[in-house]
Formats: C-alpha cells, structure tokens, sequence
C-alpha cells in the first residue's frame, strides 16, 4: 500500500498482531479501514452495522501444511489429527469444514484448534498440531524452513477462494466517498501491477518485507513467485455469489448465528473496471514506503 | 430575566458542546478534522492490516 496517494491524500498502514484488536481499533475510529477475514467481517457489519466490505485484498493465498516426514497424503488422512486455524472467523475454517463434508468425514472428526497465524510453524514443529492451515506467508514458512509440505493450495480446493477482505468504516463511506474511491482505486491499480509480472511481485516482496511486513525478502519471494498462481492480487471485486457460499456454509457450521442479506454487510459501489481507473502504474511505491509505520 | 435565561443557555450549550469534543470527539481530532477542512491538511485514512494474507 502507498502512503500517500498522487492526489495528495494520506493512506497509512497501522501493522496489528491480532484480530480483535484490529476490530477494537474500528470500533474505537482509531482506524478508517482494515484487512479482516471475510466471516469476521460479515459477523462484525451483521452485528453493529458500522462497517461494510468494500473490496478483497487477495484472492487464494492459503494452504494446508503438514509435516515432510508425516504419512498424511491426502485429507482423509487428517482424520484424528490436530490441525490448526488462524481464528473460528477465518475462511480458514469454512474450507476444513467444506473438505470434511466433500470428504464424507463428520465435522468432529478433525481436531480444529485456534492459533494465531504466525504460531502455526511453530507448533508444526514441536509437534504440538499433526497441521495447519493459514494464510500466506506462514504456509510457506514451514516449507521454506524444511520442515512442513503443502498438502492442499486452497486454490485447488475451493475456486477463488477469499480470505481477507477490506472493510471501511460505514461513517467514513458515507462523509469520504472520493477518499474511500482512492484507496479501492488503489488497491485495484496495485493488484494488476503485482499480477502483470513476476518482476514486480519480486520487486513488491523486497519492498513489503523491509517496510510493512518485517519478514525475510526471500519468504515473501517464495509465497509470490513458487508457484505463481499461489496468490492472486485480481478479480478483487465482491461478487454475491462467493459471499453467499460463505455465509451459508458459516450458518450451517455455527460461525454466524443465522442469514445475513449480501447488501447488510457489502458497499460495491466503489468498484470500477480498472481500463477506467486513472493511476500512474509506472510510479513504484518503493521510492516514498514505510517511513512513518506504526506497529501495535 | 429573560436576558439571564438566555445566558443560562448559552452557557449550557457551551458546556455540553465542549464536553461532547473532549469525551467523545477529542480535541487532536476535531483539530484534524477542521484543518482537512478548511484546506490546510490533506484528508488521511488509517489502513490496519496483519502481516498474512
């Protein structure tokens, strides 16, 4: 993400380590917007309807991991096992429970257990979980370090799947449209800019990890790069389909306590087709990132 | 009479509005807010993201 936009306004980036907290810092307005998982959001608008989803950050992006050295080759496998999830919220979720039931397998029949995502590799490594299931870079993590294998990308086991979401303050949608338009703008610029080439995602993971992430350069090259279709930074728009896929399957398994309507927790209005976006692709955020970072 | 009810007013007005700011609002807010206003800031928006995707 820029700093600042070529119109002059400020996008800052606050670095959060938890998921309530982030939620807090909305709820309190010490932030405008923030990247959460998609269940949480729709559970966050649904409940207090003062935030609304206005674009994706990513689409894929996550796997399941397991042990080199474990005998688990497909999910049938995990039957018994301890996996963990990033948080009951996650998408994460949703898609262990999507496999268990294509797999024919009982929704108790794997131990999913809450862990925050940067402890997964860890706890694959001490052998306290059988695997782990995250978001990017910490499935790669493992592998990078040896230890861990991809057993499942998530996007060979649900389509297009999403994982973290944008989410806007409803007061600041209705106060700062042209601000809002600028980021979602933005967003959009970037994503075709890291998917055009592999140039520029190495270029973006040198300049994430130094300045936003503050995780090896080479990590992130692996997540963007081995294999590239890993991640994908388009089709970021919020289509009714997928949420409905998710809100339905977030129902059946208990993470929502009933229906949610697509236009109670999603303002799509400020997506465009990118031909009519107007942004300087050849400008590269590296020159002007990360200075003035906070990290809580 | 009437002139002191009228002062009395104010003076509850005033009184409630600088509560409002100072326990809801907050002052380097309203600052902020008002220099973004009259053009003398440019309008910033703080993005909160964990570092996964």
């Amino acid at each position: 993400m820029t700093k600042h936009s070529e119109t002059g306004s400020f996008f800052r980036s606050q670095k959060f380590t938890d998921w309530p907290t982030v939620t807090e810092a909305l709820n309190a307005k010490e932030i405008g917007a923030a990247f959460i998982l998609a269940p949480l959001a729709m559970e966050l608008a649904s409940k207090a309807a003062n935030i609304r989803i206005v674009y994706l950050g990513h689409r894929d992006g996550t796997a399941i991991v397991v042990r080199t050295d474990s005998d688990i080759r497909d999910f049938a496998d995990l039957r018994g096992k301890i996996v963990a999830i990033p948080m009951r919220y996650a998408n994460q979720n949703l898609l262990m429970h999507k496999m268990m039931k294509e797999w024919g397998m009982p929704y108790d029949s794997i131990d999913l257990r809450e862990l925050p995502p940067p402890d997964h590799p860890t706890a694959l490594y001490e052998g306290s979980i059988d695997g782990y299931i995250v978001g990017e870079p910490f499935a790669a993590k493992a592998q990078v370090d040896g230890f861990g294998r991809v057993l499942y990308y998530s996007k060979d086991i649900w389509k297009d799947f999403i994982s973290c979401v944008l989410v806007v303050r409803q007061d600041l949608i209705e106060e700062q449209r042209d601000l809002i338009q600028e980021l979602v703008d933005g967003i959009a610029k970037s994503g075709k800019w890291l998917d055009e080439s592999q140039a520029h995602r190495m270029d973006a993971a040198e300049m994430a990890a130094e300045h936003y992430y503050f995780q090896d350069p080479e990590l992130l090259k692996f997540v963007l790069s081995k294999p590239v279709d890993r991640v994908k930074y388009t089709q970021l728009a919020p289509l009714k389909d997928d949420f409905d896929e998710i809100m339905e399957l977030a129902v059946e398994i208990g993470v929502l306590s009933g229906p949610v309507a697509f236009e109670d927790y999603v303002d799509d209005s400020f997506v465009r087709p990118l031909e009519d976006i107007d942004w300087n692709m050849n400008r590269l955020p590296r020159s002007d990132a990360g200075d003035e970072e906070n990290d809580r | 009479m009437k002139r002191q009810v009228c002062i009395g007013s104010l003076l509850w007005l005033l009184l409630i509005t600088v509560s409002h700011i100072h326990l809801n609002v907050g002052w380097d807010q309203l600052k902020q807010k008002s220099r973004v206003f009259f053009g003398l800031d440019r309008p910033e928006l703080i993005v909160g993201f964990l570092p996964v995707t």
